[in-house]
């Protein structure tokens, strides 16, 4: 598959929750760090006691996440893997495996930061998703 | 105690020019108020005893509580719609009527009208001396208040004294009757004071409200009655308060009854003239000036709290066992001494442990409702005592220990929920002396503080020993002696900080132990304050830092540097801290610039740009100390670092405004990078001065939407910061013409995209946003707006405009009709009608036809913003539409890689 444009990207990243408030253009900062991955079936995305510290988008492809033998979901296109890895590096509890051949979209933690910081306005909108999702959680 | 008396002296007497009139004129206001009211309340209450029987006296009680509590609310709602002056005038000639007839028909010797008398003199007590300190209020600042309330104090304290002893002395000359006439005529004479006061110059009530119109403290009752429910500590304040009001209820009764055995007709009168204006003045005027202050110290909130149940039950053990008019009055200025003071006190402070917003909630319910219905109960359990079962005044006080015996209990419970409270606070480092005022000299308090200072925790020693260090007439240093060994450097940090408040020089070798053990890149905390201390009373100290200038630590070294007097400072010893690979010697390099001056420049170069950020920090802040035009470029070049940006947005503040030109030149320097760019608005804002704003107004019009967006920004902030500068109205009303028409020029784009409206693909990304461009083209317009006309008004109006309310809608359209001006109103004014409105406004002010997809696209294409150029592109190939081609082509190695790249793959 080729190099993915910059408005493909931004499409790709409107499906990543932490980024729901975020405009086009913002977004397409966002696309500007984001690259594309490629994974050979079978091989290991995220794994278990290891740090995370990159955010991933589906492109192509599907995920197996495993815990120990149990293969809890099956995770497609437009789905996100480490979706809290851009601001906490504990790793996942479960295993995250290509089962196809599998195309990503990779935002690494050290350029979104940097990218933040030059972004406040990017920046204010993340945390509003974040205060957001913290309520939720607290009011359930 | 002189220095006592002399803080009293200063607290009364203290009045300055310019002030000697309003003083005067408040002061005897005040005191021809109470004068009044102490001959109309020894009168009212003696002439009801007098020919009442006592039985009589429960149900009084019980009438005064509720009918004076529904007249105070009546009066407080009256005097929220008028002015203080109208208020003054309706509440003195009402007072005067009222008490003449009062008086005149007090002569018929019914019995209704003893009943009605005393509930007018309760409702004069709210309104002439309440309105008095309303008055005293709106004359005097809080800074002139602060000084001149003691005199004020003074006046009504003489008035109340005056008033007593008048009424003693006069009755058996002139009579009840003449003594209520009397009282009309005082009250008359502090209406001439009040017109005295008018007359003052600069003193103008014309606008001054009788009530305050701030919201006050509401609450229902359903939700009180929850709290109460649900918070133990609110149950024992609530019970406390009832008691205290049921206890006074039935200490005066006794006292009158006792009165009245011993005197009759106007010997009564005299008599409780007497007492109430000047025994029981003048003992709260020395337990408030001079023992409760020092009471609350040595005995704390939980003994403050005590000591009226304990001296209620004294005395009540005393009229018991010697009942008479003497046991009765000590009883009664005991309870009544007590209450006004201590107890006050003591129950401000309880309120603590309540949350902020219930301990408002509470005190606006206690001082309205349980305060009256303490005393309504009270007259009811006198009714069921003295009426119903007989039992006599004397066996009262038996009933009266129970009372206080509970009441005991009760505050014992409250201090031990109270130092719960503090120590919670003390645990989250949230507790505030400001807050709590008296309690910090609870002697409970500070043994709590002394332990928790002695604690393992770091952080909670420290703060307690913090406060302790704050604490007035605290001596700290024994404390902290005790603690310089501490194995928490948080609390060692403390104690030399201490140490130096105090210049105590005793522990210096405890601060040299701990500088020695410094190691190189500790970051330990008492470091700093060691060094500080002891640099501050070594008798050595030029010596001591020229010795620690050298130290391995930097913490130790830069302390040692503030000292160095800047000739003993060499261009040798900087250039070789400045070559050395250690980057706190490299640090102290660039803060030793700062005193050397411009010899270092060409090190000070390479040290703003040192890889180490603690480095480049200390130089950018030379650099803006030095204020060298030559140290521009690097300082700016900085802005790209986010570690370092509020370091280099600093340093370009200090240079001020002679570089605000050569800012703006940069701003609008395409060769610089964006992230430069895009910082230097906020730059110039910290200049804050005139020069600064006018090239934040220049700069208005530069192309690149982000950065004026940038400028827009800091040009509200600054207006906000520094409204006394001139924002150029004419340059503001064209930016506010020309963002409106990029207004209408985007609606015109968006409107064939709202009518198919796509969803999903590189369509439906145009659509949204374009519909974000026109939401932030309206947030600058209404930024411009703000630089024009009411900023907080202009930014309430977008915000209500962006809302769902369509009340708020129109009395935002409302507003800017009637604030802006009629050649922007006609173009601002249609923005803000619906989308098809706006489009036929369009074309009639700029001849802005609407659109095809098609056209819209190759507009969009054309427009030559890269975010919308790049998604017409992706939305053109998306609907296939090969017309705009050659539009798309035209852009290649125009408009940037990610064009190029969509250029390169659009269809053949």
């Amino acid at each position: 598959m080729a190099e993915l444009n910059i408005v493909e990207k931004v499409i790709a990243l409107e499906a990543v929750d932490l980024f729901k408030n975020l405009s086009g253009e913002q977004l397409a900062r966002i696309a500007s760090i984001a690259h594309q991955v490629h994974i050979a079936p079978g091989r290991t995305i995220l794994e278990p006691k290891r740090e995370v510290d990159s955010l991933y988008v589906i492109l192509d492809g599907e995920v197996s996440l495993v815990r120990g033998t149990d293969v809890i979901h099956t995770a497609k296109q437009g789905e996100v893997l480490g979706s809290w890895a851009l601001f906490d590096p504990e790793p996942m509890a479960v295993e995250a495996r290509a089962e196809t051949d599998v195309l990503l979209l990779k935002i690494a933690r050290g350029d979104f930061y940097d990218l933040l910081s030059d972004n406040m306005q990017i920046t204010a909108a993340i945390f509003t998703t974040l205060v957001r999702r913290f309520r939720q959680l607290a009011g359930s | 105690m002189l220095a006592q008396l002399s803080r009293f002296r200063r607290s009364f007497l203290d009045v300055r020019e310019g002030e000697y009139g309003r003083t005067l004129f408040v002061s005897l206001y005040l005191m021809f108020v109470l004068f009044a009211y102490y001959i109309l309340k020894p009168v009212s209450r003696a002439l009801f005893v007098d020919r009442m029987d006592p039985d009589k006296l429960p149900g009084l009680y019980m009438l005064i509580a509720p009918v004076g509590g529904l007249l105070a609310y009546v009066y407080s709602r009256v005097t929220m719609q008028i002015s203080l002056k109208a208020a003054v005038n309706a509440a003195t000639f009402f007072s005067i009527g009222f008490t003449v007839l009062m008086g005149y028909l007090i002569k018929f010797q019914w019995e209704w009208t003893y009943y009605v008398f005393n509930i007018w003199v309760s409702m004069f007590s709210i309104m002439m001396v309440t309105q008095g300190w309303v008055l005293a209020a709106n004359v005097f600042n809080t800074r002139e208040a602060k000084r001149l309330y003691g005199m004020l104090g003074l006046g009504s304290v003489i008035g109340a004294g005056f008033g007593g002893s008048f009424t003693a002395f006069a009755v058996t000359l002139i009579g009840e009757n003449n003594l209520i006439y009397f009282s009309a005529l005082i009250t008359l004479l502090a209406y001439l004071m009040f017109i005295g006061l008018l007359r003052v110059p600069g003193v103008n009530l014309e606008k001054a409200k009788a009530h305050e119109d701030e919201p006050e403290e509401t609450f229902s009752f359903g939700d009180i009655m929850r709290d109460i429910r649900h918070y133990r500590h609110l149950q024992v304040i609530v019970g406390i308060v009832l008691l205290t009001f049921i206890v006074d209820v039935t200490v005066e009764y006794q006292f009158q009854v006792f009165a009245k055995s011993q005197y009759k007709g106007r010997e009564l009168t005299a008599f409780m003239g007497s007492f109430n204006g000047i025994y029981l003045n003048l003992v709260n005027f020395v337990f408030q000036f001079f023992l409760t202050a020092a009471v609350v110290r040595w005995v704390g909130v939980g003994g403050v709290l005590q000591i009226m149940p304990i001296t209620i039950s004294m005395t009540s053990l005393g009229i018991f066992f010697a009942p008479g008019v003497l046991s009765t009055s000590l009883a009664r200025l005991t309870e009544a001494a007590t209450r006004y003071t201590f107890n006050r006190t003591g129950m401000e402070l309880l309120y603590l442990p309540l949350p902020l917003d219930l301990r408002n909630r509470t005190k606006a319910f206690l001082d309205i409702f349980v305060d009256r219905f303490g005393r309504g109960f009270g007259g009811l359990f006198l009714q069921i005592f003295t009426v119903w079962l007989a039992v006599k005044p004397r066996e009262l006080s038996l009933v009266i220990l129970l009372f206080t015996a509970s009441w005991s209990v009760l505050a014992w419970m409250a201090q031990r929920e109270y130092l719960r409270s503090v120590r919670r606070r003390l645990e989250s480092r949230t507790l505030d002396f400001e807050e709590i005022r008296i309690s910090v000299s609870d002697p409970a308090v500070i043994a709590l503080l002394e332990t928790t200072a002695r604690g393992d925790n770091a952080r909670q020693a420290a703060y307690a020993l913090r406060l302790l260090g704050e604490t007035e007439g605290y001596d700290a240093m024994p404390l902290a002696t005790s603690l310089a060994g501490s194995r928490l450097p948080d609390v060692r940090a403390r104690v030399f900080s201490l140490a130096a408040q105090s210049a105590d020089e005793s522990l210096l070798p405890q601060a040299l132990a701990e500088i020695r053990n410094a190691r190189a890149g500790a970051t330990t905390a008492s470091i700093k304050p060691a060094v500080d201390y002891a640099l501050a009373v070594s008798p050595e100290r030029q010596d001591l830092a020229a010795r620690l200038l050298n130290h391995p630590s930097g913490i130790v070294a830069e302390a040692a540097l503030a000292l160095q007097p800047a000739d003993s400072i060499t261009l040798e010893w900087v250039t070789s801290m400045a070559s050395s690979p250690d980057g706190s010697n490299r640090r102290l390099a660039a803060i030793a610039l700062c005193k050397l001056g411009d010899t270092g420049t060409p090190l000070l170069h390479s040290l703003l740009a040192d890889g180490q950020l603690s480095v480049a920090e200390a130089a950018l802040a030379t650099a803006g100390e030095l204020r060298k035009r030559i140290y521009l470029e690097h300082i700016v070049q900085r802005l790209a670092d986010s570690q370092l940006r509020g370091a280099a947005l600093d340093a370009l503040a200090s240079y001020g405004s002679t570089i605000a030109g050569t800012l703006r030149d940069l701003l609008e320097d395409p060769q610089l990078p964006a992230s430069i760019r895009r910082r230097i608005p906020r730059a110039l804002e910290h200049m804050r001065d005139q020069r600064a704003a006018d090239e934040l107004m220049a700069a208005l019009s530069v192309p690149d939407l982000t950065l004026r967006a940038a400028v827009v920004e800091a040009l509200s902030r600054l207006r906000r910061a520094a409204p006394e500068l001139n924002f150029g109205p004419s340059v503001v009303d064209r930016e506010i013409l020309d963002e409106a028409k990029r207004y209408y020029v985007l609606s015109a784009s968006i409107d064939p995209f709202r009518q198919q409206a796509p969803a999903s693909g590189a369509t439906r990304l145009l659509a949204s946003t374009l519909e974000e461009r026109l939401s932030t083209t309206l947030l600058r317009l209404f930024q411009l707006l703000g630089l024009r006309y009411p900023a907080a008004e202009i930014h309430a109006a977008h915000r209500a405009l962006k809302g769902r309310s369509s009340e708020d809608h129109s009395a935002a359209i409302e507003f800017l009709d009637s604030v802006v001006d009629r050649e922007v109103k006609r173009y601002l004014m249609p923005l803000l009608d619906d989308h098809a409105r706006v489009l036929d406004r369009a074309k009639d002010l700029y001849g802005i036809e609407r659109h095809t997809v098609e056209s819209a696209l190759r507009e969009l294409i054309r427009s030559g913003d890269p975010w919308l150029v790049c998604c017409a592109i992706a939305a053109a190939a998306e609907l296939k539409m090969s017309s705009l081609k050659a539009d798309v082509l035209a852009l290649e190695g125009k408009a940037g890689l990610e064009v190029d790249r969509l250029v390169a793959a659009w269809p053949n």
